[in-house]
């Protein structure tokens, strides 16, 4: 029929994959789970893996970038610990004050988690069981808060993904603790790893959702991690992702937002690991009177790379976004910041604004921005900005003239740099975490 | 001792030469003025003392103490005493002010050999000195210098200076965008300074500072050249008489 559309080892190795574990997947037998796959099966078959001559992909092309594609982690694996966990997160996060749900290679575990704080709030089921007996909120949401569409890596997670979490918080519940999920893989070999979350956020509540991403042990990994949310009216959600994967990694995540009436959506994401790191961010403005907010801050040296992808969506009036990403670029790193903003039609009013600067701490490193406005309403205000640079030599010199040498004033230069993106973060203790881990970083510096 | 001997320069990636061959002593326990014109190389030889990285010495030499300083990183200097008040102090956003006090008052007592201060010590020492140049606990609390006026930013650097203690001050232009209180105030913390083991350089465009601050001694400073020197009295007679004869008019 088509030509052949799946050319690469990668590729063909996917394929290979879902046919062998189709029949096995989570949900296997249920006829709307199998539906989900197959659909979203097909929009990868037909396209492959996203390559450079697919715009959203350019800077990233995953056909060159990923050569094979690693076989899935084992469900089962040896015994992971509370200490694990606690090594992988470092002493900050892993004194966080929080309902804990741990997801390792691909399942959520309930008994490495602390979720007895949510019960009453609203519900939290294991989406890997949940998909063989899925509840009405779950079948109304999945694959359907904001899919972007004919995303490859979007669509193979649907078909791959073998579990994560899925949270519903009940009307006006007001979580004081954040809700913690971590996201380990562990193995000896290389693995891969498909997760799926599923948050839906009543009316009038409010949650801070903290996602963590990272490795025990070093082993080369592929993850592709899907989170979909829904705010409803009225809500107020803090969404963060802390990224601290070995420099093995493939890291793919996407988020999927969609945001009802008088919403207030932060987003933060914090990367520091993966070797390849693709952060998808899509946010639809489903109701008037919301904002979103989405920033970041993104630590890259040696070969790093990071790209960081975001596609605001106002399809109603009234509305207000903000992306602002900053990003430290060492060695021969490569950042990548790509904002999408949309206002259609219907979108009066519409208040969007973005901007990406880059510090340059190399020659090598490269930075590039592709900022783009699509706008189909008139009455709108909106406006993007791009900066990248070095560290001031004059700011350098009067530090240095008081006495701090040369490395330390550089420090301390970078990270008030990367320090203004980091205020964004609301919680205390996460915020404090991420900048010890700026200074550890920091400290490593060179390295 | 501060000693500057046929001191040229020039800036680092052209060929115009700024500073033409200076000498000055400067002992320990005095203070002198040096004035001159805009654009007479004041700030330049203020920066040379700090070891700006964009001025080339093409020829003299600089010790202090004896030392040669002239290879030195800047940082190495203030390790050393010496101390630069900044014309145009700079902002630093996202560098809290506190902070920057002190890793710089940690990094010099570190290289003088003596103990890092901890926090209530530190908070106390600091809180003293602003209190006595009249710098409130708002400003301190701001990223460095970070929206402040152009006075507040002088009283900055004079607080940085009481608290380092720096054995070399080299103060360009302090007085200037001071109203008459606060360059008084400004005059106390520096007076408050002078010692038998402190030197200074007060370099100044006017007159009016040295009312406050009475110098040793008055080097007048004109493209690129001392071209005289002599008492406080110089300073006064500079006043009436304007820089007209030092090549004021080409500026
Ligand atoms: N970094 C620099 N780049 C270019 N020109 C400079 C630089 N620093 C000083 N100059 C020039 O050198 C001369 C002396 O400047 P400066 O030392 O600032 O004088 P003053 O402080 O006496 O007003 C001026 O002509 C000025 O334009
Ligand atoms: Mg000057």
């Amino acid at each position: 029929m088509s030509v052949e559309v799946l050319k690469t080892k990668a590729e063909q190795g996917l394929a290979d994959q879902f046919t062998a574990a189709r029949s096995g997947l989570p949900g296997a037998g249920n006829a709307w789970a199998e539906g989900l796959r197959d659909a979203a099966w097909e929009t990868y078959r037909s396209a492959g893996l996203p390559h450079r001559r697919i715009e959203e992909w350019k800077y990233t092309d995953l056909r060159a970038l990923l050569r094979d594609a690693y076989p899935p982690a084992p469900a089962l694996t040896e015994a992971l610990t509370r200490d694990d966990i606690s090594a992988a997160l470092g002493p900050a996060l892993a004194a966080l004050d929080c309902h804990r749900l741990v997801v390792v290679n691909g399942q959520l575990r309930l008994e490495l988690s602390d979720a007895g704080g949510l019960e009453g709030k609203g519900e939290l089921l294991s989406l890997g069981d949940a998909l063989g007996d899925p509840s009405d909120w779950l079948k109304q949401t999945l694959a359907q808060a904001n899919p972007p569409r004919n995303d490859t890596v979007v669509a193979l997670n649907t078909a791959l993904m073998t579990g994560g979490a899925a949270l519903r918080i009940a009307d006006n519940v007001k979580l004081n603790k954040p809700v913690h999920i971590v996201h380990m893989l562990t193995s000896r070999e290389a693995a891969s790893v498909t997760t799926r979350n599923v948050v839906v956020v009543g009316a009038g509540a409010k949650v801070t959702l903290l996602e963590s991403y990272v490795s025990h042990g070093t082993a080369p990994a592929q993850r592709n991690a899907v989170t979909e949310l829904v705010a409803g009216d009225g809500s107020r959600v803090h969404h963060i992702k802390f990224q601290n994967e070995n420099l093995e990694t493939a890291h793919l995540t996407s988020w999927m937002t969609r945001l009802g009436a008088d919403v207030t959506y932060d987003a933060f994401q914090f990367s520091l690991g993966a070797r390849l790191a693709r952060n998808q961010i899509f946010v639809a403005f489903a109701g008037e009177g919301s904002r979103s907010h989405v920033s970041g801050a993104v630590l890259a040296r040696g070969r790093q790379h990071n790209d960081t992808t975001m596609v605001i969506d106002h399809g109603v009036p009234a509305c207000e976004s903000r992306e602002f990403n900053k990003l430290v670029l060492d060695g021969s790193a490569r950042g990548i910041v790509q904002c999408k903003a949309i206002v259609r039609k219907d979108a009066q009013k519409t208040d969007g604004h973005q901007m990406a600067r880059a510090l340059m701490l190399s020659e090598a490193a490269e930075f590039d921005s592709k900022p783009e406005l699509e706008i189909f309403a008139d009455d709108v205000v909106c406006g993007h900005g791009s900066t990248s640079g070095q560290v001031d030599e004059e700011h350098l010199f009067y530090l240095r003239a008081r006495g701090i040498p040369e490395p330390q004033a550089r420090a301390l230069l970078i990270a008030a740099f990367i320090g203004e993106a980091i205020e964004k973060v609301e919680n205390e203790s996460i915020r404090e975490a991420f900048l010890n881990f700026t200074g550890s970083w920091l400290a490593g510096e060179g390295a | 001792m501060l000693e500057i001997k046929n001191l040229h320069v020039k800036i680092a990636d052209e060929d115009t030469e700024i500073l033409k061959g200076i000498d000055l002593t400067l002992p320990k326990g005095e203070v002198h003025a040096i004035m001159g014109p805009n654009g007479s190389g004041k700030s330049t030889l203020a920066y040379v003392l700090a070891g700006k990285p964009d001025y080339e010495i093409t020829g003299g030499t600089i010790t202090w103490n004896g030392e040669d300083i002239t290879g030195m990183s800047p940082d190495e200097r203030a390790a050393r005493g010496i101390f630069l008040a900044f014309q145009y102090p700079i902002e630093i956003p996202g560098v809290a002010t506190m902070t920057f006090l002190r890793t710089s008052l940690n990094a010099v007592r570190k290289a003088r050999g003596e103990e890092q201060l901890s926090t209530p010590e530190f908070m106390r020492v600091v809180r003293e000195k602003a209190d006595e140049l009249k710098v409130s606990s708002d400003k301190l609390k701001r990223p460095l210098n970070v929206g402040f006026s152009g006075g507040e930013k002088k009283r900055q650097e004079i607080l940085q200076m009481s608290l380092l203690e720096p054995t070399l001050c080299v103060l360009d232009e302090t007085d200037s965008g001071l109203d008459i209180d606060a360059l008084k105030i400004v005059a106390d913390g520096v007076n408050a300074l002078r010692g038998p083991e402190r030197a200074m350089l007060v370099i100044t465009h006017y007159q009016r500072l040295l009312n406050y601050i009475v110098p040793d001694k008055v080097h007048v400073l004109s493209n690129g050249k001392i071209v005289r020197t002599g008492g406080k009295e110089l300073a006064l007679e500079l006043e009436k008489s304007g820089y007209a004869e030092f090549g004021e008019a080409a500026a």
